[in-house]
């Protein structure tokens, strides 16, 4: 998948989480946590989401690096390369 | 391979919740439910054409669509539910009644913080302190239980004031007579005060069914009339459960929502289950009545919450029922919902488990009749009198409610002791809903919700 793609399926991801999300005003750089309004338990659910789709287990203490969006975007880029 | 990778003892409202987010991930999830409707203590049943809710006064932790931390919108975005498909009708207001004051409340907390400033101006300026505190604080920290009388008396200080502020907290969410533990304060007070009372549009029956729908959707299966004999263990693994009628069935983790006391009766768990079985328990008396003999009733109020005497006594009565104190609750009294031909008044009280347990066969319907006429001539002490105008009456005791959910003794909130961390000795055995903590129609669904989170799914 290209980083396109992959920001794409982010973004499809969340608004099926959460139909309020406003994507609008996004800035790719900061934590989506804080932009988007998302709790924990929002955020677990990208992550089980990603991982029904992909089979991608992602361990606990690489939830940081899903933070913001860019940096969802670079971790994911190498491991959704062959899909 | 095991025949589940999560099977889920109860299909009551915890149970339901934590089938769903399961099943939206894709695991292979079944419900078992002994009883032939979903819904547990929250349920319905049919009489003589119409439709009785068992739980359901009111839902509480009222929120708008928009309020995205609030516990009502996090609950709709973990199942997966648009808040679109959920009609909601507030409460009109309901009052807290204790002899001759009365303090009225709706989901803006500004009309109780006016009352309290009418009726008790000496305390209005602590009440005032008492909300920011009570903002402030951590209900989910893990802390050794805490006394809110205790609390409540170094911060009000004025002990009528606090008995009329606890008896709506202590009547929707508190296991514990007489006292109740902080945090769980806290999360009441939010849910009640701060939030406040709704309906969902339809009946209970209908939200049941909007439940259901997404977990079947998901790919789960519930299976009704399957009470479940016990839960099958071999040294600290569980490996499934084995049916009444003798099925086995293998599962990968067990998530019981039946209580403690009759999961450990299940998985044969040695331990003390008595102090598991909670003490408070309630008879409700449900009355129909032409809509027109309502108007002689006062003005519209959607729940009243009465106390006569001089001290309130939130505990197991010493006789069948305590009618000093109770809810009085008017299912049709919500904003927007058509009016009926009839209407509904439900009365409840405290009552004790021991004594309707003990009863003989042929003395339970008697004392039924006996004590719904109590209950019912106690309300119309604080309402006006209504029993002459009763079309359709019907009442259910603890022994009703320990029948239909195998709650030990009818305890609707279980005890004062919680699983917090909904861990047993078995790694993958999980207790959720009621014994777990989070009390409620609201509270056990999130109950569901959070121990899959953090049992299932990571
Ligand atoms: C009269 C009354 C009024 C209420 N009013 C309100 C209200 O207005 N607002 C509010 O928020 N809350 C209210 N509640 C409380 C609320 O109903 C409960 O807190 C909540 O429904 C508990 O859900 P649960 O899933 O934890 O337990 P339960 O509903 O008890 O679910 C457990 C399920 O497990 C099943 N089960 C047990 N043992 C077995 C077995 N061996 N095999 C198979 N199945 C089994 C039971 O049949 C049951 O369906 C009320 C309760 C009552 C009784």
């Amino acid at each position: 998948m290209s980083r396109d793609e992959i920001k794409d399926v982010l973004l499809e991801i969340i608004a099926d989480i959460d139909e309020e999300a406003d994507f609008a005003s996004l800035d790719a750089g900061a934590p989506l946590r804080d932009q988007l309004d998302l709790d924990s338990m929002d955020f677990l659910d990208i992550v089980m989401e990603l991982r029904k789709r992909y089979k991608l287990q992602i361990p606990e203490d690489e939830y940081p690096q899903l933070a913001t969006l860019a940096s969802c975007i670079d971790y994911l880029e190498p491991k959704l390369q062959n899909v | 391979m095991a025949a589940y990778q999560l099977l889920i003892i109860g299909g009551g409202l915890s149970g339901i919740a934590a089938g769903i987010r399961a099943a939206r991930f894709g695991l292979k999830t079944l419900i078992l439910e002994q009883h032939n409707l979903p819904g547990g203590l929250n349920s319905y049943y049919l009489r003589q054409g119409r439709l009785l809710e068992t739980g359901l006064h009111a839902m509480t932790n009222f929120a708008p669509p928009g309020a995205k931390q609030a516990p009502l919108n996090r609950l709709f975005r973990q199942l997966r539910l648009s808040r679109k498909h959920l009609e909601v009708h507030e409460q009109i207001g309901s009052e807290i009644r204790f002899g001759g004051r009365s303090l009225y409340f709706t989901n803006d907390i500004a009309v109780l913080e006016e009352a309290i400033a009418r009726e008790f101006p000496e305390a209005i300026d602590r009440f005032r302190l008492l909300r920011q505190t009570i903002a402030a604080y951590d209900p989910f920290a893990a802390v050794p239980w805490r006394s809110t009388r205790g609390f409540l008396a170094e911060h009000l200080r004025h002990p009528l004031l606090i008995d009329m502020l606890l008896l709506p907290l202590m009547i929707y969410g508190n296991a514990e007579e007489h006292d109740m533990d902080l945090g769980q304060f806290v999360i009441m007070f939010r849910a009640v005060f701060e939030e406040g009372f709704f309906r969902p549009g339809g009946t209970m029956r209908d939200f049941l069914d909007l439940l259901v729908r997404q977990f079947r959707e998901f790919g789960g299966e519930l299976r009704y009339r399957s009470p479940v004999a016990a839960v099958e263990t071999d040294g600290d693994r569980v490996v499934g459960v084995r049916l009444e009628n003798g099925e086995q069935l293998t599962a990968e983790t067990v998530l019981s929502t039946a209580g403690m006391p009759e999961t450990m009766r299940l998985a044969a768990w040695e331990g003390d289950r008595v102090q598991y079985a909670g003490r408070m328990s309630f008879m409700e008396t449900i009355s129909f009545v032409p809509r027109a003999s309502m108007a002689s009733l006062g003005p519209a109020r959607t729940i009243i919450f009465y106390h006569r005497g001089p001290r309130l006594a939130y505990r197991r009565p010493d006789d069948f029922l305590d009618p000093s104190w109770g809810v009085i609750c008017f299912p049709d009294n919500f904003s927007g919902l058509v009016p009926e031909e009839s209407t509904q008044i439900r009365v409840t009280n405290a009552a004790s488990y021991p004594l309707w347990k003990n009863l003989a066969a042929a003395a339970y319907g008697p004392a039924k009749e006996r004590w719904s006429r109590a209950a019912i001539a106690a309300s119309e002490e604080i309402i006006g009198n209504y029993h002459s105008s009763i079309v359709y009456q019907d009442s259910f005791t603890p022994v009703t409610i320990e029948r239909f959910t195998r709650k030990a003794q009818g305890a609707v909130y279980g005890s004062g002791i919680k699983v917090r961390d909904g861990v047993t000795p078995w790694g993958n055995l999980f207790i959720a809903g009621t014994d777990q903590g989070y009390l409620g129609i609201v509270g056990a669904m999130l109950s569901g919700i959070t121990i899959v989170n953090q049992h299932v799914l990571r």
